[in-house]
């Protein structure tokens, strides 16, 4: 039983109702994904499942198994350069503790996947999932929008790595969610 | 430009009266200010003391009357600076705005330095404090001399070296980008290359710093150097930490404020899948497990049984009662009294008097509190994101067999801070876990256990008074404050740690001393119940501010801007409330009380003027404003709010701040627009109470945080100034409830005298 992450298959060693998130951070090691609060209300834990944005707190590992899952640290683009909104979130100082960005930054690319042009309210629904403590919402919006229009529906989904090649993908379901 | 103030003519002249903050000559008699050492691999490694004759600094800390040198500032052969960052990064900016100051001094740009974080010396130690904490935004205030004198020096004493080497006068040498540059040729040395034969230079007795108008990065510099790793997944925080051989660790704690584990069923815990110990600390039961996961379900699952204490605190409304009757029969402590105002009541034409009330609030940092903590033959390795590496030493030392320098603290970005990781009760669960089990341990709390054992914003009650003569004048404010110290709890770890070569079984007398000697010199006065409201700028002819203690034996701390945070809302609010008194427009009525407050008049003009004060932009906006000083700045905010569907819907916020030298400015706004956000949502959502001795709020579902779909629009201003640098983390924050309050009033008529704003 295996779950693609970032285009790598994982065996999965956790129990059946491990959230898919300490999956993510605990077997795989990949800690860029965050615990926030365990109950899906802050959205730190964002990832992608087959290009959507999901909760991986209250996801449990048994509901993925086969699918595919992209975490921030496959946001970048396939040849090693930051993703535009990531560029957009440095050029506009948006972190400040950080902790939850990396939840801000799947939720935004999840946005920009399905809405290239979104207004201030579908920024607004599609982001206030993401509880940032620190308050940089102002920022977050004025990166997407900075980003919003500029980029076509090629750029704006995530890369996974050339492993991707070798497994199987409803490459139709990706093409339509981009 | 290398600085004029280097050549001998002026060494002659000694400058003792510093004329401008950013160019000091500071002399320094002890030639062992700066010790410098060539580090074993060729490195240059300058101590960075803070001298103990600094003549710009009114409290001085020392220990045993000395500085030992240790290295803030490395330079390696392969010509890099690294640069040993003693105060935290929790978002609040200080490894960019510490490192600009470097960066100004070195000539180099700060993204070039290399920053790791501090371990435990007492060279890092907060000057402000004795201790090595980060809090009460005065991390640039108090490294602003120190830091740029260290990296001025070793960037004199580079350019000393080159100069022997190009066999040049050292005033044709500057140092700039990791290199010295001889001005006659052109040529360039690295500083690298130049660091062992610095190293056997003497330290200068005196050092100018950069100029003002010299300003490189000072002032400008505004992108972060933390912003890339927190967009990449790459930052690390403490929960983030992996050791080899690593085991997780859950904690099940009294549900009852102060309770007890009364019984167990270990038994039945062992026999969940994965666990592998079940042990008894301190300050619960704790469950190790393999996996995270399998360590939180057997704690679900776990029988126990708690014991409430005797003296629980039962209810908010009992808390409520204990501070009513003890303002009944307790004065207090008088905190300010100025002029006669028993004499300004008995002689008033009108009393005007009201009670006010604050709520405890968690700290809800987004990193749930987390540590990890390898402890073994008598040492112990502590990885975790803390506020106060040093008093997370005694508090390992406390429930180990360690003693206090074999404690290592490796200290991580930081999710989240606001006070709440200066104390330091989950290092000390982590460090007995591991100690009792011989395993290495990572705590995690779950959200739940964060907001119900949690150290809280202190509830408090006020009874606010003013006397008003026949003309409408206020003659007479009287401020009773009923509220818990927080020193009271803080000081049991907070002691110790000022006297590290103290041995263990002293720790409790030294909190005793701690709790006794507070407000000598050794310990500082308490001011967390009163800070905000005895500091008036406003010119009332008779001022009594008082202090009653009263503690419900609810856990407290430090929660961002302290006592400000409640005492702003009480005195701003009950200005608003005299100038609808007396018939005047509250910002009229302010600007009369603030003759002799010129900072505090500037920002609350300018505030007033940016944000349109009286002509709201549209109809069913209603305008609120505050002004208050808090941590060296002053901060005045004007609030445009509407009532929508019963609720209160922020729209704007105008944030004028004056904080003297501006070293990030974008960082400044960053801070404005949080602390904004970070009062608004307590002013608004903010409340934990207590029902049967429990907390009742767990998650983001009964304990909100201000999203992004009510945020209002800001607009920030910062006051040009060449003072010293003073605070920005905090003072954002005391303005927002009363503003936001006096705005509700504006709209319904009716008086917000209790947090959070509730219209029904």
């Amino acid at each position: 039983m295996h779950i693609n992450v970032n285009g790598k298959p994982h065996e999965v060693e956790s129990d059946d109702d491990t959230p898919l998130l300490w999956f993510i951070r605990d077997e795989i090691g990949l800690t860029g994904t965050k615990f926030g609060c365990g109950q899906g209300l802050c959205g730190a834990c964002t990832v992608h499942l087959n290009g959507v944005a999901i909760r991986s707190c209250v996801t449990p590992v048994s509901a993925v198994i086969g699918q595919e899952i992209s975490t921030i640290e496959s946001l970048k683009n396939s040849d090693g350069s930051l993703h535009p909104l990531q560029k957009s979130w440095v050029k506009h100082n948006v972190p400040q503790c950080g902790y939850c960005q990396s939840g801000q930054l799947m939720s935004a690319s999840a946005l920009l996947s399905a809405n290239p042009t979104p207004s201030d309210e579908d920024i607004d629904a599609a982001m206030s999932g993401n509880i940032c403590r620190c308050g940089t919402y102002s920022r977050i919006k004025k990166a997407i929008k900075d980003v919003s229009g500029t980029m076509n529906a090629a750029d704006s989904g995530i890369h996974p790595d050339e492993h991707l090649q070798h497994y199987n993908l409803d490459l139709a379901y990706e093409a339509k969610i981009r | 430009m290398y600085s004029k103030a280097n050549t001998p003519a002026s060494r002659s002249q000694i400058n003792t009266e510093p004329t401008d903050s950013n160019t000091m000559e500071i002399e320094t008699s002890r030639r062992d200010f700066l010790k410098v050492s060539a580090t074993a691999a060729g490195g240059l490694t300058i101590g960075m003391s803070i001298p103990g004759c600094s003549n710009y600094r009114a409290n001085e800390y020392r220990t045993d009357g000395s500085w030992s040198a240790n290295a803030w500032l490395e330079i390696t052969p392969e010509n890099n600076v690294v640069f040993t960052l003693d105060r935290v990064e929790m978002g609040q900016g200080t490894m960019t705005g510490l490192t600009t100051l470097v960066g100004e001094e070195l000539r180099v740009a700060p993204e070039r330095i290399q920053v790791v974080f501090a371990g435990v010396a007492n060279e890092y130690r907060n000057p402000d404090y004795g201790l090595q904490l980060t809090g009460g935004s005065n991390s640039l205030s108090s490294s602003w001399g120190q830091i740029r004198e260290a990296a001025a020096s070793a960037k004199v004493m580079l350019e000393q070296a080159a100069a022997d080497v190009f066999s040049v006068p050292t005033d044709q040498v500057f140092a700039e980008n990791l290199h010295c540059v001889n001005k006659r040729d052109g040529k360039k040395v690295t500083f690298g290359s130049l660091a062992k034969i610095a190293s056997k230079g003497s330290v200068p007795a005196k050092v100018a710093l950069t100029e003002s108008k010299d300003f490189k990065y000072i002032g400008k510099q505004n992108n972060r150097v933390d912003a890339l790793s927190k967009v990449n997944g790459e930052a690390q925080y403490g929960i983030d930490v992996v050791k080899e051989g690593m085991k997780y660790a859950v904690v099940i704690r009294s549900p009852f404020i102060g309770g007890e584990l009364a019984s167990f069923d270990k038994a039945q815990i062992l026999k969940q899948k994965g666990v592998i110990a079940v042990v008894e600390i301190e300050r619960g039961l704790a469950i190790v497990a393999e996996k995270y996961w399998q360590a939180r379900k057997a704690a679900t699952a776990a029988n126990v049984s708690w014991q409430k204490p005797e003296n629980m605190p039962e209810s908010s409304q009992t808390i409520l009662d204990l501070y009513k009757r003890a303002a009944e029969e307790d004065d207090g402590k008088s905190i300010v009294n100025v002029g006669d105002a028993d004499k300004a009541f008995d002689s008033a034409s009108e009393v005007v008097e009201f009670e006010y009330t604050a709520p405890f609030l968690a700290h809800a940092t987004m990193e749930p509190m987390n540590c990890v903590a390898r402890v073994s033959k008598g040492k112990a390795e502590i990885w975790t994101g803390t506020q106060a590496p040093d008093i997370a030493r005694v508090a390992v030392a406390k429930v180990t067999d360690v003693s206090l320098n074999d404690v290592t603290i490796h200290n991580q970005f930081i999710g989240g801070g606001f006070g709440r990781r200066l104390s330091q009760d989950f290092v000390a669960e982590a460090a007995e876990i591991a100690f009792k089990t011989g395993e290495v341990i990572k705590l995690v709390w779950s959200r739940e256990e964060d907001t119900q054992h949690d150290l809280y914003r202190p509830a408090t009650y006020h009874r606010v008074k003013a006397a008003l003569d026949d003309q409408k004048n206020v003659m007479a404010w009287s401020h009773q404050i009923v509220a818990p110290g927080i020193m009271d709890w803080y000081v049991w770890d907070a002691s110790p740690a000022m006297f590290p070569w103290a041995p263990k079984f002293m720790y409790s007398t030294l909190g005793h001393a701690g709790l006794l000697t507070a407000g000598t010199p050794i310990t500082p006065a308490d001011h967390s119940p009163y800070e905000g409201a005895d500091q008036l700028p406003y010119d009332f002819p008779s001022i009594n501010v008082s202090h009653t203690k009263a503690d419900a034996g609810v856990p407290i701390s430090y929660w961002r801007s302290v006592g400000h945070s409640q005492n702003a809302f009480v005195v701003e609010s009950f200005v608003s409330e005299l100038a609808d008194k007396v018939g005047v427009d509250e910002l009229a009525f302010r600007k009369n009380l603030l003759k002799d407050s010129p900072r505090h008049l500037n920002v609350l003009m300018t505030a007033a003027r940016k944000a349109g004060w009286g002509k709201p932009s549209e109809q069913n906006v209603y305008q609120g404003l505050a002004v208050h000083k808090s941590f060296g700045s002053y901060v005045a905010q004007v609030v445009d709010i509407k009532i929508e569907h019963n609720e209160v819907k922020l729209v704007k916020v105008v944030c004028v701040i004056d904080c003297g030298q501006v070293v990030n400015p974008d960082i400044v706004t960053m801070q404005m627009e949080s602390g904004i956000i970070f009062g608004a949502t307590a002013a608004l959502y903010g409340e934990i109470t207590i029902q049967d001795g429990q907390v009742q709020q767990s998650n983001f579902h009964d304990y909100p945080i201000m999203r992004m779909n009510q945020t209002p629009e800001m607009e920030v201003v910062i006051v040009e100034s060449n003072e010293p640098p003073t605070g920005v983390g905090e003072p954002s924050v005391p303005p927002v409830a009363p503003a936001i309050a006096s705005a509700v009033f504006k709209a319904t008529g009716k008086r917000v005298r209790s947090l959070p704003v509730k219209l029904s």
